[in-house]
């Protein structure tokens, strides 16, 4: 018996001395993690939709809160989803449609040049579109004076914005994959007589198109995480606005008034992008475990 | 075969010829609204894809075209735009050219004319647009059909194409009617006062351009031009709007001279590099931390802990920074209840900032946790037991070992993270507003705002209007930094490679 026990024991002071601590830190940055989270989804089910009286588990607790957010005219927070899924489809689609475009060369074809571009556009990279907002700014005023479809207040030239920042966000990404794919198949193809185009079209976009579907999601949610630049370009009239800046501006030097039908919007803008998020998880934390151990 | 390859090559002709057109009709527009650059910009752009998508051979310009296009016209235009707004006094009041601002300002300079006696009129549908115009008759014999944007003359009163309207006819158009202002020659301006006459009115300013003067001509006042772009008399009135005007260097200057913006942008300088290195050293502690005690394979419920670690990421940052500074409202929010605490996170200058990095960390911890446990599982085995068996303690093979290894692999992900942390725009702006404001400043600078917020407020959200110009001057100011720090970055790692 006692040679039986004798490794129970062992184990379990194994168990307290390398283990316990170890879910006690997880458990406390666990916490931390999705404390935001928890209180925004408990305040979004307040009926009091009281900042200053929520408790974790509401006392009250009912739809209240979305009732109000819907009905309320002047923060029409269906139209700001609608303008938040137009400019993220539209933009996210530009990038990778330009993305994938610059990369094919890049990553195929030798031409004189080549190197020059990768660097150009690693250095611009550096610079975000964001620094020159001020500018940005006053070139849409100018192009509104000409177009006024492409002027402030209109999410096409937003739309345009974001699309230029294309190169510098997927391209490398892009490229990196387009090299793992054996060069010997579209060399195969050109035999065949493929032209160029036909080969980026059949042959690498569709061997490639797990990274369109992980790069595209990542410029979606990047897109819909945007304040600077749209609030700048949209401006803040109700109708104009997305998720992003009509919550903000909701919510800004009022969390005493509107904290529940806040809350409410900002829980509904959470779950499609969260649920995305967790379904792509793996992809994304290989992506950038085994990517950070080969820089 | 044959056939198919016929249809595509004409469709290639169609759509390449219509975007050269399309490019070269916008070209033409911006031109004719004087807008220079961007005129030159699309006869350009027409031109290039002319040339690569119907004259060359070349493939790889054929794919890069639309994003290199675009990538200047919305990246690197700005950017360089910025260098040229800098050095102009862009502002509230000061956005369009010299002659439009005189323009306006003589037709905004308008009294009545006491020598003109009222003018009957009779309100007129014109059939054609059916729009509103008034028919009247100035000097006596001469007869006018016009409003706003129309004047002609016509021979006598009756005006063929156009339905005269009766009295109370009249009295239903009275709000359109109290809109139309008749532009006459000589700058006179006809408006109607009541449903039967007209007022004329008459600018009091006359602009003398060979002196480059406006003069009042009623009360003999002289206006002439300073060196910011307005009309200002030798008492110092100004008139409104001034135009833009080139300042050479003075945003500068006014960094550097004047002390009102001097001293809140060296805060705001401080604060933004000091900002983005301890949340640097913060979250790569904390991320490597993290890997180091759940990188345990005897964990079993580790990969739980990896994805709840991750949750931040998952959801909208500007959600989720709204609903910190929701929680961190002094008294009322979550944070002081739930501690029974009472701090000012967000109205004082250094619970402001412990707030804004304890949220910066929880943005970012869940990048650093997964980049650490990449870079700490590629580190080999071997060189850890060496190590061990050499007698190091744990402490010392991962101080020697694990962490030089860990922060070569990292070094140009750091430097990545630092650019962003340097622009962390989102987590401060939302969460403080750049707030607590300093007091007695110019502007709006406040104790948590990095250099682009505060160029954000300066640009966009300005007490003292908008200052394109100085906003400019500061973006310049953050490119340099970001500019310097990612060079100094990309050196390092040039040096690391040459190490191994």
């Amino acid at each position: 018996m006692k040679s039986y026990t004798f490794p129970d024991a062992k184990r379990r002071r194994y168990w307290m001395k390398k283990i316990l601590w170890r879910h006690i830190v997880g458990i406390v940055v666990g916490i931390f993690a999705i404390f935001p989270l928890i209180w925004m989804a408990s305040a979004a089910f307040d009926v009091t939709g009281q900042l200053s009286t929520q408790q974790l588990i509401p006392t009250h607790h009912g739809l209240s809160n979305f009732t109000d957010l819907f009905g309320n005219k002047e923060k029409p927070f269906f139209t700001w989803v609608r303008n938040s899924l137009v400019i993220a489809f539209a933009a996210a689609a530009m990038q990778i449609i330009i993305g994938a475009a610059a990369a094919y060369p890049l990553s195929r074809q030798k031409f004189k040049g080549r190197k020059v571009t990768l660097t150009m556009i690693l250095i611009v990279q550096m610079f975000p579109q964001l620094l020159a907002a001020t500018t940005l700014f006053l070139i849409i005023n100018t192009f509104g004076k000409s177009f006024p479809f492409l002027g402030l207040g209109h999410q096409l030239p937003l739309i345009l914005i974001f699309g230029g920042g294309a190169l510098g966000v997927n391209t490398w990404m892009l490229k990196g994959f387009f090299d793992t794919i054996p060069s010997e198949i579209d060399e195969a193809a050109t035999i065949d007589g493929a032209s160029h185009f036909l080969i980026f079209s059949r042959i690498i976009v569709p061997l490639a198109a797990p990274v369109f579907v992980v790069t595209s999601l990542l410029s979606f949610i990047g897109i819909l995480n945007e304040y600077l630049i749209t609030s700048v370009i949209l401006g803040l009239d109700g109708r104009n606005m997305t998720v992003a800046v009509g919550l903000q501006q909701f919510i800004y030097g009022q969390y005493g008034k509107n904290w529940g039908p806040f809350a409410a919007g900002a829980l509904l803008a959470t779950i499609p992008v969260f649920t995305l998020f967790i379904f792509l998880q793996r992809f994304l934390i290989s992506g950038l475990v085994s990517g950070s151990a080969k820089g | 075969m044959k056939v198919r390859n016929l249809g595509a090559k004409s469709f290639k002709f169609v759509l390449s010829y219509s975007v050269i057109v399309a490019l070269l009709l916008m070209a033409l527009r911006f031109i004719e609204n004087r807008s220079w650059f961007l005129g030159f910009f699309f006869l350009i752009s027409a031109g290039l894809v002319a040339y690569i998508y119907t004259l060359q051979k070349k493939i790889p310009s054929k794919y890069l075209l639309p994003g290199f296009l675009l990538l200047f016209l919305f990246h690197i235009y700005p950017a360089i735009f910025s260098g040229y707004v800098a050095f102009t006094n862009d502002s509230n009041g000061h956005q369009i050219s010299k002659t439009d601002a005189i323009a306006s300002i003589i037709e905004n300079s308008n009294v009545p004319a006491s020598d003109i006696a009222p003018i009957e009129f009779k309100a007129a549908i014109e059939d054609s647009s059916n729009k509103l115009f008034v028919v009247f008759q100035y000097p006596v014999g001469k007869f006018w059909v016009g409003n706003s944007s129309i004047l002609k003359e016509t021979p006598n009163a009756q005006t063929p194409g156009f339905r005269v309207l009766n009295f109370s006819q009249t009295q239903e158009v009275a709000s359109d009617l109290g809109n139309i202002q008749v532009h006459m020659k000589g700058g006179l301006l006809f408006q109607p006062q009541d449903f039967k006459t007209l007022q004329a009115s008459k600018p009091v300013m006359v602009y003398n351009a060979s002196k480059d003067e406006l003069i009042n001509s009623e009360s003999g006042v002289i206006y002439r031009p300073n060196d910011n772009g307005q009309m200002v008399s030798a008492a110092g009135d100004a008139l409104y709007p001034g135009w833009k005007e080139n300042v050479g260097l003075r945003n500068f200057t006014s960094i550097i001279q004047n002390k009102e913006i001097r001293k809140p942008l060296l805060a705001v300088l401080a604060w933004t590099i000091v900002n983005a290195i301890l949340l640097i050293i913060l979250s790569f502690l904390f991320g490597l931390g993290l890997a180091l005690i759940f990188n345990f394979p005897r964990l079993a419920s580790k990969r739980i802990y990896r994805t709840i670690f991750i949750i931040p990421m998952a959801i909208p940052n500007v959600l989720s920074v709204l609903v910190w500074a929701g929680l961190f409202t002094t008294q009322t929010g979550v944070i002081d209840r739930l501690f029974h605490i009472n701090i000012a996170w967000l109205t004082d200058p250094f619970w402001a900032r412990i707030a804004v990095l304890i949220v910066e960390l929880w943005l970012t911890f869940p990048y650093m946790f997964l980049i650490t446990t990449g870079a700490i599982q590629a580190i080999p085995n071997e060189i850890v037991e060496a190590a061990e068996i050499d007698g190091a303690s744990i402490f010392k093979s991962f101080r020697m070992i694990k962490l030089p290894l860990v922060l070569r692999t990292l070094a140009p992900l750091m430097v990545a993270s630092m650019a962003m942390a340097l622009n962390n725009f989102g987590a401060i702006y939302l969460l403080t507003g750049g707030g607590p404001t300093f007091p007695n400043t110019n502007g709006n600078a406040g104790a948590t705002d990095i250099l682009i917020s505060y160029t954000y407020k300066l640009a966009f959200n300005g007490q003292e209007g908008n200052n394109y110009g100085l906003a400019s001057a500061l973006s310049i100011l953050n490119f340099i930094l970001v500019g310097a720090i990612s060079i100094y970055g990309l050196r390092r790692m040039k040096t690391m490679e040459g190490i191994n």
